[in-house]
């Protein structure tokens, strides 16, 4: 009994030996630390204000305490079955063409052996990457523009009126989509050519013996040596289905286009920034709570799989 | 047998080739706009090289105050340089005890910053916070948030780890303490590391929009994409409009204008790419690892 004791009490005084022993480790991280606590965890403090009418100027102490009101506010909406729809449409065609296209683009650029053409194509290609939305959102505008914008004079030489392609709500899914294959499909091919490097050139070799052609050598080698990665891309992807680009949404869309471009974040959005009235923060964060919380259990699920399937796989 | 093999190598370069061509070619339009004559463009002839080459446009919106381009790319510098360095450090900082086997607590540290990634409180719970810190129309909104991101810090932990323990023991035993130990020995060996999320801080910081949006209404404070916004995209809601002009025997319309504000906010990645572009493929490959 008193042997177990002195132990805890040695291990506890270790411990903080231990500790004491890292002081200067743990004052170099005390910015990292503040920085976590003032910027990642007070905001989720801040979620309370959920369950709030919370008011700016009694600050979240003293409004009062509403409960679950304005969840089912916003769940009997007649508004809220438009917005799921809207979110999930965009998510699903977003998967559908964002995922697929970096994958077949990297196959072809796999098959291309002579290095500078390479390097070419792959740097030009991953360039939109790493300019802002606001600047692509731009670009798409002046050239869609019914004044002077190229496509529409395209369109008019062929003989079509033109479109004013900003405020139509049927194209905003189609140019949202297209815009984020632009800006991605060369970067998130990277991933998959460097898988494709680390294929056992022997195969191909085999491949070669019994007279494969290029495309059989694709289907049949390239692309079951790289199935893994494909797999646990897409359940990542699968759990980051609803993060959508706000900043790409809010650069796109208008009062004309609300029918199909309004998703939660958007109505989150304009909830507390630019309604006309007061603004609503309490209902704002409630609804951003659910899509928060519909958006980590998918993760999580995505990631707990994903590590299940690459394991069994990989070792 | 190499004929066709041939055939698809030529039809795949070409196919290749163009795409990447396609991909860069709104940008190269967007280019030649802004140095052409208006005269040219309103004929709707400009399709890849500029006519009546001029640079009246540049001169016009650096010169002109109220558009704001000119303070938009200045703010935008400000925030990517300060910011961006404080973030490299900060992550740095951050990232050096996190990987110390012998810190007590590591673990669940860790468990927090990758849970506040993958919960985002929302737009609206930070904008509590951030009010409450006195951050709205304050510069320091696009500097301190930035400071750690969970991404690079968890690239920049996973490269710290991968170091050999035993240049710790050597530092140790000729008497350096660590805070000397993480900036003589391990700060030198991270270059690549450190090179990486510098270029990746400083492209984040570039491109923000949400944030200056909601927290920058003060004009003289925002950054060049806010600008853009208002000048381009927004410019029906009473932002900034331009009537024709003519400078110098050169017709400026608002497409060249605005043309060369784009070119502008892209100007600056633009230089820098070349000579960067092999940290990015770096930090998407270790991320893809360990993320």
């Amino acid at each position: 009994m008193s042997s177990i004791a002195k132990r805890n009490a040695a291990g506890k005084g270790a411990l903080f030996k231990r500790m004491w022993d890292a002081k200067i480790l743990y004052l170099i991280l005390l910015p990292g630390l503040i920085h976590m606590i003032v910027f990642k965890l007070l905001p989720l403090f801040g979620l309370v204000i959920a369950f709030q009418d919370y008011s700016i100027f009694q600050g979240v102490l003293k409004s009062k305490w509403v409960g679950f009101e304005h969840f089912s506010a916003f769940v009997n909406d007649s508004y809220f079955w438009k917005l799921v729809r809207n979110t999930v449409l965009l998510a699903i065609f977003n998967l559908m063409f964002v995922f697929p296209i970096p994958i077949i683009f990297a196959l072809f650029v796999n098959e291309v052996k002579n290095s500078p053409i390479k390097r070419f194509v792959q740097t030009l290609s991953f360039f939109p990457y790493f300019i802002s939305s606001a600047v692509m959102v731009s670009i798409l505008y002046k050239l869609l523009s019914p004044q002077g914008g190229l496509v529409n004079d395209v369109l008019n030489a062929l003989g079509f009126d033109s479109v004013f392609f900003m405020a139509e709500p049927g194209w905003f899914r189609a140019l949202y989509v297209g815009l984020n294959v632009w800006q991605l499909f060369g970067y998130n091919a990277i991933i998959y050519i460097a898988a494709m490097t680390s294929i056992d050139p022997h195969l191909y070799e085999a491949a070669d013996l019994d007279g494969a052609s290029r495309w059989q050598k694709i289907f049949r080698v390239t692309l079951p040596s790289i199935q893994t990665t494909i797999v646990v891309m897409f359940i990542l992807a699968i759990g980051q289905i609803l993060t959508v680009d706000l900043d790409k949404i809010l650069l796109m869309y208008n009062p004309s286009i609300y029918d199909t471009a309004d998703v939660i974040q958007s109505y989150v959005y304009r909830q507390a920034f630019s309604s006309e009235g007061f603004p609503n923060y309490s209902y704002g964060a409630a609804v951003g709570l659910m899509q928060s919380v519909i958006a980590f259990v998918l993760v999580i699920g995505a990631n707990k799989i994903s590590s299940r399937y690459s394991d069994s796989r990989l070792f | 047998m190499h004929r066709p093999s041939r055939l698809f190598d030529y039809v795949n370069h070409t196919f290749l080739i163009l795409i990447a061509l396609i991909c860069v070619y709104p940008f190269v339009l967007i280019m030649s706009t802004s140095l052409s004559d208006g005269k040219e463009v309103v004929s709707g002839t400009i399709y890849l090289w500029p006519k009546g080459i001029n640079f009246e446009a540049y001169k016009y919106i650096l010169s002109n105050s109220r558009l704001g381009v000119a303070s938009g790319l200045a703010n935008s510098l400000f925030y990517t340089v300060v910011g961006g360095a404080i973030a490299v450090m900060v992550t740095f900082m951050t990232a050096y005890p996190l990987s110390r086997k012998r810190l007590v607590g590591r673990y669940v540290i860790m468990l927090v910053f990758m849970f506040t990634w993958v919960f985002e409180a929302g737009i609206i719970p930070n904008y509590i916070v951030y009010n409450a810190l006195d951050l709205v129309n304050s510069r320091w909104v696009m500097i301190l948030p930035m400071a750690v991101n969970t991404f690079l810090l968890i690239i920049t932990k996973s490269f710290l780890d991968a170091l050999p323990e035993e240049l710790e023991e050597a530092a140790v035993i000729d008497g350096a303490n660590d805070w000397q130990i993480m900036w003589r020995v391990f700060f030198p060996l991270s270059k690549p590391i450190i090179a990486t999320i510098s270029v990746f801080n400083a492209v984040f910081i570039w491109n923000q929009f949400l944030v200056p949006m909601i927290y920058l209404q003060e004009r003289s404070l925002q950054p060049i994409t806010v600008v853009l916004y208002n000048m381009i995209i927004n410019s029906s809601k009473g932002g900034t409009s331009f009537e024709n002009i003519t400078v110098n025997g050169v017709q400026l319309l608002p497409q060249n204008l605005q043309a060369a504000s784009i070119f502008l906010a892209v100007a600056p990645i633009l230089l820098i790419y070349p000579f960067t572009q092999r940290f990015f493929t770096k930090g998407i490959l270790i991320g893809s690892v360990k993320g």
